[in-house]
């Protein structure tokens, strides 16, 4: 460093390039190296660990695809995956289809206080996860704030709480929904918010009615936020395993509490926990790949 | 005659959102009630007023010691998230290189692991290293999950930057470092303190990674996960939950109100 800025005190011009090819890497090094130790080695151990070339426990270790055998051939945990893609569906779905009105309603109704607004509604995002799930548990439970109020009025005996409140499959939805409700509004409003409002304009003038404009103008000007959104409350709520088991039971359980309890204390088996880990991760990246390429593309035909 | 909104439209999606805004808030107040109800079960009818269990959480030693354990990691792991997002955004937006699309994807796809995925990975490199786990560990693992977030902030407000501010001062002979530190730190520090904000209230309340990686010393969210197995704590936990979900709404609230004047100022400075 020093002697390239000595050599190059005497000839400015050449400073600046050099300065350039011997900066990048100084810049990018120590990020790359935290990734590459802190994140990819990891998932190269869990890789390692699902084909058991490597192992923490005794005994003998090579290459074999068995763990993955038994995944791809148990109705176990393959059924158990394909529940948690239809909860996670449906809640995104819900989601979306929630927060796509908000976010019209703060792009285009020509509110003047719109990121007043938008701040209104993400700021509980920005708060505490666990607490808005334990404030659910607090509301839902059989003896919890809806039941109890129930009680009270007398619109419902004691004996007979609403029961699948808390506890249930609705119950992980429900909260799922309420703690993603907030953020989907946010990528859906900067589609809307970019969009050229003369479109509209142009399409009033040429005689389409609003309901029209919206579908022929709006809403495919807007797809790519609202893929977007849909992808960012798909993905985390897919491998969801904190909400599930705080609300959500038995009949709550997602393939990410599978995950957690094959890591866990009772029967440990890392090697189908990592296959069972390196999966989810898989189907995640693929989804990630596909749906930034439609982006991208939406992105160059819209611009 | 308004083509996206009819007048009824308008008035339509307005009660909407305020139905929407309420379902997202009730929950909130809901604790805020029981959180000065006098029975230690929350539920109605309501009981009384008392300040009781926020008494209770006041002198509860382990909990307070969470709370502190959970800011020291924060601290730690935003402050290390902040530096290596700001150089590694100095090269994204300052600096061209080959594959510089497969370098940014790299360095955002902490975004989208599942933190389930992520945190048994930790967990298996740390067994594999021989590193025991403690706070350190909860640190490095809230490092990469908060790095793309700093980049996502600091980025788009390099952009903004004006180059040539940074290119008169090398100019005008002053290295690399001191350009940056007189010219494009000041410059960009708005975004670098809601960076570090995100970062920051990201690692204080991030439960899954943390629950592979967490040593004898219990973060908030740990603790508070253990404790809701326990219904004699429930109160004094719904107590912290207030004073924690107002303590946060009002930070995030106020940093974003923040960074829009003080940019809106830079913005008009130059002119």
């Amino acid at each position: 460093m020093a002697v390239a800025e000595a050599g190059t005190a005497a000839a400015p011009p050449r400073r600046r390039r050099r300065r350039l090819s011997l900066a990048t890497p100084s810049l990018l090094g120590v990020p790359l190296a935290w990734l590459g130790v802190f994140f990819l080695a990891p998932i190269a151990i869990v890789a390692a660990y699902s084909f058991d070339v490597y192992s923490l426990y005794p005994g003998t270790h090579g290459f074999t695809t068995a763990a993955w055998h038994d995944f791809l051939h148990s109705p176990v945990y393959l059924r158990l995956f394909w529940k948690s893609v239809q909860m996670s569906l449906i809640v995104s779905a819900v989601v979306v289809a929630l927060a796509y009105p908000l976010a019209y309603y703060l792009a285009l109704s020509g509110t003047k206080r719109k990121y007043v607004l938008l701040l209104l509604l993400i700021a509980p995002f920005l708060t505490s996860y666990l607490l808005r799930v334990l404030a659910w548990k607090v509301i839902l439970g059989n003896q919890g704030v809806i039941n109890s109020f129930l009680f009270w009025t007398g619109m419902r005996s004691p004996d007979h709480p609403i029961s699948q409140l808390l506890y249930s499959r609705f119950a992980v939805m429900l909260v799922l929904g309420y703690v993603w409700l907030p953020f989907v509004a946010l990528p859906i409003f900067v589609s809307l918010e970019s969009m050229d409002r003369r479109l509209l304009e142009a399409a009033s003038d040429l005689g389409a009615s609003r309901l029209w404009a919206f579908f022929r103008v709006t809403l495919p000007l807007s797809l790519p936020g609202v893929v977007a959104a849909f992808l960012f409350v798909f993905i985390p709520t897919l491998g969801e395993f904190v909400t599930p088991s705080l609300v959500g039971g038995a009949s709550g359980y997602m393939y990410g509490n599978q995950i957690v309890d094959l890591f866990g204390t009772g029967f440990p088996d890392w090697e189908t926990g990592s296959v069972l880990a390196l999966f989810l991760l898989g189907v995640v990246a693929a989804l990630t790949v596909v749906f930034s390429r439609f982006l991208r593309s939406g992105q160059a035909a819209v611009g | 005659m308004d083509a996206a909104l009819s007048k009824n439209g308008a008035r339509v999606l307005r009660v909407f959102f305020a139905l929407v805004v309420l379902f997202l808030y009730a929950p909130i107040v809901i604790l805020l009630i029981f959180s000065f109800n006098k029975s230690a079960v929350p539920s109605f009818p309501l009981s009384g007023f008392t300040l009781h269990w926020y008494h209770e959480f006041l002198v509860n030693g382990d909990l307070r010691g969470a709370l502190e354990t959970s800011a020291i990691v924060a601290l730690l792991s935003s402050l290390g998230a902040v530096a290596l997002g700001v150089v590694a955004s100095l090269a994204l937006t300052r600096r061209r290189f080959h594959g510089k699309s497969a370098v940014s994807a790299l360095l955002l796809s902490p975004l989208v692991i599942p933190y389930v995925v992520f945190g048994i990975s930790l967990l298996l490199l740390f067994h594999t290293l021989g590193v025991p786990r403690s706070l350190l560990t909860v640190v490095i693992g809230h490092i990469v999950i908060t790095l793309p977030y700093t980049i996502l902030v600091i980025v788009p407000r390099l952009d903004q930057v004006d180059v040539d501010f940074e290119e008169a001062a090398a100019d005008l002979g002053a290295g690399p470092l001191q350009t940056f530190r007189l010219i494009t730190l000041p410059l960009i520090l708005p975004a670098i303190v809601s960076a570090f904000l995100i970062a920051f209230t990201t690692s204080f309340d991030e439960y899954a990674v943390a629950s592979f990686v967490v040593g004898s010393r219990l973060t908030f969210p740990i603790y508070l996960y253990s404790a809701l197995r326990f219904p004699s704590q429930l109160p004094q936990v719904i107590a912290v939950a207030v004073v924690v979900l107002l303590i946060s709404l009002t930070v995030v609230i106020a940093a974003e109100l923040g960074r829009r004047i003080v940019e809106r100022r830079l913005e008009r400075a130059p002119s």
